[in-house]
Order: structure tokens, then C-alpha cells, then sequence
């Protein structure tokens, strides 16, 4: 009883009461201000370039993710140990060092930044940058997922569909992969949301340039900043709505999960 | 089809696994490789599947050298122990796998799946998922997937091994029976020797990745080529110094043969067990049909002779 108190109050001190007061204070005006406020220019250009990000990092990191998995847990080696810990390093560093790092790289007078200038190609404060720094941080999502489902599974099914005459793609596409579809579908919500709503690393990455390369959550720190606070209210309660939304399909896709485990057995 | 093993050699990093295994299976025949575990005969078989690769020698299916041709070209069925049932896919579905990547025409591929599921009893369970069965049932499920693709080899890892003792008894001499039926050349792969001398029309001994022995279960079991076959297919034990099997040795009249004192006597229902110390101090045992305990009716501390029997004995 103790605990079932103490859990409730702290999880509605910390997240219930904050959540309140976030879509309270962006309704603040009533909804017909609310709505105009929706069609603020700079906040919509932020918008769609959040929406543009994701499109690119999220299916990108579930192909490297399902892929390394594979690879990890199918052919072990030296090589995937280091990978294996290596990929969990976005999660272990601060995104904003992250953004530093990525900085020093790929500036246009970084290690890699002179030569793809050199190019013609322009990775800070742009689009490929945003992306990069959303990528990185959202690295291990996918796979974290989906490795210890892949060991669960073994490798005689596959196996066997090779002795039965099917081919690699085949064998991914009949076999393995519909053994992690809601794994991986679990991995590309936390991915999502992971990239929806980051910020340090990709503050300093794209330099926050209104209406050019800043993203929905720099928006609405930049709102803040420039005492625009309702502004900054409204994206705040849309990201809100964004996360519960994708909270929704998590629990579906959770739920969905445990239920074929559970079958497993 | 005819399977040669010749010079198989399979190391595991530096391990060597198999040594130089070179075998001919006949065609149609049932062949049970046994060993301990550790004596690399699932690796032989995974070897021949093509699961797995070899480092030297090579393998001929029906005279073809297969050495180098990749696992889904082989025409193989291989039913692993675990049967490695397709979770995600119903029965039919399992049995079906083999002939949609085929491209087998839809009506063709229903009567087909629909004379192996009742082949091996499963026609009311075709909509069922694996996870509904019992391991009885998958394994048959398993089976009936591998004979789908119409091999002319069939591999089978353990096939029993994770069954109960009774459903173990029962698909045994089912698999026989089916193995007879379709003439296949079976190969399956055990540690169990009652086992392997129950279903196989031939047994392949391997121990430490060699083969110590090839030949049918009598001749195996009765003209052991060392003390390891004697020793791993039956259970033994020592008279007079010379390594013999216990139900070869027979209470005699005293003085007849070898005098000891009966120190133990275990009942196993269908066997009575007669633990012995011979008069030099030796430790041996004797193994009695239940009948024959009934008459002798043997107890601790009693005096007996010992001999062992000959063949001789057999025709008096």
C-alpha cells in the first residue's frame, strides 16, 4: 500500500504534473488561440524539418540496426564483441559531447569536414548534420531489441529453411524477420521518439538557425529564451502529444511482444 | 541415393573434431552414428547437410562429389534435435516451406501438404501453430517438412532426445517403420546405444572424432573391435581379469569355476543385478534374467561359483 502511494506520488510529481501543466498552460488562451498559435511560420518550418529528419535517421537506423544484429549474433566474432559495446556509447555519453565530437569532425576545418567541403559537401549547420547527430544518438535503439531476441531464436530455423532449398532473402524475409517484427517495431518507436525529441547534440550540430536548420525542440528553446513562452508552450504540448501518441503504439507493440513469448514456451 | 564420406576432417579452431572419417551408407539403409557426446557425430552430420564446412576430404551423394555444393542446393532433409519448427508459421505452413520455394502449383501443393500431414498423423492440426503441439507432434511436424522437398537423404540430429520415455519408444519404431516404407537413406545420429541397435540396420562407433567401428548391431555388439565399442554399447564388467559382459557370466555349481561371496543383490524388475567379490578379491557382477533369479534365488553372503559362458553353452 506504502509503496503503491509513494510510487504514484513520485511518478505524478515527475511526470504526471509537469504533462498537466504543459498542455494547461498552452491552453491557456483557449483552443481558438491555441490553433492560430499552431500555424506560427517558424515553428511549422521547424516542424517539417523535424518530421524531414526523422523520415532519414529512423528507417536508416532500423537497416543498420536489424543489420548489425544479424551480424553480431550470427557470426560472432572479435570484431562484433567491440561493436557491441561500441554501439552503446550514444547512450553513455551526453548528446551535447556528441555534438561536440561531431563538430570537431566534420566542421569545415575538421578532420573529415575539410575534405567533404572540399567536395562540395557541407555537413554542420545543415540537413546531414541534423541527421548524423540524430542517428548517433539513437544508435543502439533497434538492435538492443532485437539482439536478444535473434539469440533467443537460434539458428536452426533458419538453417532448416536452407535445407528445405530457400535462399538468404527468403530466408530473412519468411523467417527471421517475422520473428522481430515487434521487437524491431518497439526499436523504431524508442528510435523516434529519440530523435523527435533531442536537442543538445543537435544544437550545436546545426546551429540553430531559425527557419533554416532549426528543429521542433530548438524552436521551442529558442521560444523560451525570447520570453515567447506561450510559443514555446504550444510545441511543448504538441511533443507531448507526439510522445503519447508513440507511447501508445510502444505499449501496443510491448504488449504484442510478451503475448508471442509467452507462447513460446 | 549412396552417401561416401572420404577422409572427412573438420577442425574447430584447434580442435581437431574428426579425423580423417571415411564411410560408404547403402542405399535405403538406416544408419545410426553413436557416440559419446564430444565424438563429433552431430558435426558429421551437419557436415554432410552441408551446415557446416570441412577442412579436408569430401562427401558424394549418389556419386556426385557435393563437397562444395551449398546447403539448399543439396536436396537434404535435416530435422534438427530441438526440430526447429517454423514458430511464426502454421503446420501447413511448416510443410509446405520447402514446396512454395519451389514454386509448386497451388492445388499440387495442397494435396501434397495434405498426404504428409496424414503420413504422419497431423491432419487435423494443420491450422495449429508449433507452440500448440506436443513435442511428439512437432517432431513428426519436422519430419513431414524435410520429406516434403522429396529427398533421397534424410538427416536426424538426436530425433529423440527430447521426448518422454514413452513417446520415445513409439516414434521409434514409427520412424522405423516409415524409413522402411519410403527406402530412404537415413542417416541419425544418437548416444544412446539400445537406441541406435533398436532403429539401425547399421551403426557408425565414433569416439574423440574417429570411427572405431562400422558393422550391423550384432556384429557391433557381439565381435567388438576394442574395449571402447564393448564398453559403450553394453554394460561390462571384469572376471578373472579378462573384460566380459555380465550376462555372460553364469552361477555354477561351486567348484566348477571361479569361487566368490555374493555381496550385493540389486532388483530392477525385469533384471537382478548379483554383486560379487571373488576369492582373489576382485569385484565383479552378474546379471540374471528374472527368472533365473527366482530359481536360484541368490543372497548376501552366499558362496558360488563363477564361469563365464561360452557360445558352446548355448547348444547344450
Amino acid at each position: 500500500m506504502i509503496l503503491r502511494v509513494v510510487v504514484l506520488l513520485y511518478v505524478g510529481a515527475l511526470v504526471g504534473l509537469p504533462l498537466v501543466f504543459v498542455f494547461q498552460q498552452a491552453l491557456i488562451h483557449g483552443l481558438g488561440t491555441f490553433f492560430r498559435a499552431l500555424g506560427d511560420h517558424q515553428m511549422d518550418t521547424a516542424m517539417i524539418l523535424t518530421a524531414k529528419v526523422a523520415l532519414i535517421a529512423v528507417p536508416l537506423n532500423v537497416l543498420f540496426g536489424v543489420g548489425v544484429s544479424l551480424w553480431i549474433v550470427r557470426h560472432p566474432s572479435w570484431l562484433t564483441r567491440a561493436i557491441d559495446t561500441l554501439i552503446d556509447i550514444p547512450l553513455a555519453i551526453s548528446p551535447i559531447i556528441i555534438g561536440l565530437v561531431l563538430e570537431l569532425a566534420y566542421a569545415q576545418n575538421g578532420w573529415f569536414g575539410s575534405g567533404l567541403a572540399a567536395l562540395g559537401w557541407h555537413v554542420m549547420f545543415s540537413l546531414p548534420g541534423i541527421v548524423m547527430a540524430s542517428i548517433f544518438v539513437s544508435l543502439p535503439l533497434v538492435s538492443r531489441q532485437v539482439i536478444p531476441l535473434l539469440r533467443e531464436m537460434g539458428n536452426h530455423q533458419e538453417q532448416t529453411a536452407a535445407t528445405l532449398g530457400a535462399g538468404p532473402v527468403r530466408i530473412f524475409c519468411t523467417i527471421t524477420m517475422r520473428s522481430i517484427t515487434w521487437a524491431t517495431a518497439y526499436g523504431v518507436s524508442l528510435t523516434l521518439a529519440r530523435v523527435i525529441g533531442e536537442y543538445g547534440a543537435v544544437l550545436i550540430i546545426s546551429g540553430n538557425i531559425a527557419l533554416v536548420t532549426q528543429t521542433l525542440t530548438l524552436n521551442i528553446g529558442a521560444n523560451f529564451d525570447n520570453f515567447n513562452d506561450y510559443q514555446g508552450f504550444v510545441g511543448a504540448a504538441l511533443l507531448a502529444l507526439a510522445s503519447i501518441v508513440l507511447l501508445l503504439i510502444l505499449g501496443v507493440a510491448r504488449h504484442r511482444e510478451r503475448k508471442r513469448h509467452d507462447y513460446l514456451a | 541415393m549412396t552417401i561416401s564420406l572420404n577422409g572427412v576432417t573438420k577442425y574447430f579452431g584447434r580442435d581437431l573434431v574428426l579425423d580423417d572419417v571415411s564411410d560408404d551408407v547403402p542405399q535405403g539403409s538406416l544408419t545410426a552414428l553413436l557416440g559419446p557426446s564430444g565424438s563429433g557425430k552431430s558435426t558429421l552430420l551437419r557436415i554432410i547437410a552441408g551446415l557446416e564446412p570441412l577442412n579436408s576430404g569430401h562427401i558424394e551423394l549418389g556419386g556426385r562429389d557435393v563437397t562444395n555444393v551449398a546447403v539448399r542446393d543439396r536436396r537434404i532433409g535435416f530435422c534438427f534435435q530441438d526440430y526447429a519448427p517454423f514458430r511464426q508459421l502454421s503446420v501447413f505452413d511448416n510443410v509446405a516451406y520447402g514446396l512454395k520455394v519451389q514454386r509448386v502449383p497451388k492445388a499440387q501443393l495442397r494435396r501434397e501438404v495434405d498426404d504428409l500431414l496424414s503420413l504422419v498423423r497431423l491432419e487435423a492440426f494443420a491450422n495449429r501453430y508449433p507452440r500448440q503441439l506436443s513435442g511428439g507432434q512437432r517432431q513428426r511436424m519436422a519430419l513431414a517438412r524435410a520429406l516434403a522437398i522429396k529427398p533421397e537423404v534424410l538427416l536426424l540430429d538426436e530425433p529423440f532426445a527430447a521426448l518422454d520415455a514413452q513417446v520415445r519408444g513409439e516414434l521409434r519404431s514409427w520412424v522405423r517403420e516409415l524409413q522402411h516404407e519410403l527406402g530412404i537413406t537415413t542417416i541419425l545420429v544418437t548416444h544412446d546405444q539400445i537406441e541406435a541397435m533398436e532403429i539401425a540396420d547399421r551403426l557408425v562407433i565414433l569416439n574423440e572424432g574417429r570411427i572405431e567401428q562400422v558393422g550391423t548391431p550384432d556384429t557391433v555388439y557381439d565381435k567388438p573391435a576394442n574395449d571402447f565399442v564393448q564398453g559403450f554399447l553394453g554394460p561390462m564388467t571384469v572376471l578373472n581379469g579378462v573384460a566380459c559382459r555380465p550376462h555372460d557370466i553364469e552361477l555354477c555349481d561351486v567348484g566348477l569355476g571361479i569361487d566368490a561371496r555374493v555381496t550385493d543383490v540389486v532388483r530392477l524388475g525385469f533384471e537382478v543385478r548379483v554383486v560379487v567379490q571373488t576369492s582373489s578379491g576382485e569385484s565383479s557382477w552378474v546379471q540374471l534374467t528374472h527368472a533365473e533369479a527366482q530359481r536360484r534365488s541368490p543372497f548376501i553372503g552366499e558362496h558360488v561359483s563363477l564361469r563365464v559362458r561360452t557360445t558352446a553353452d548355448l547348444f547344450r
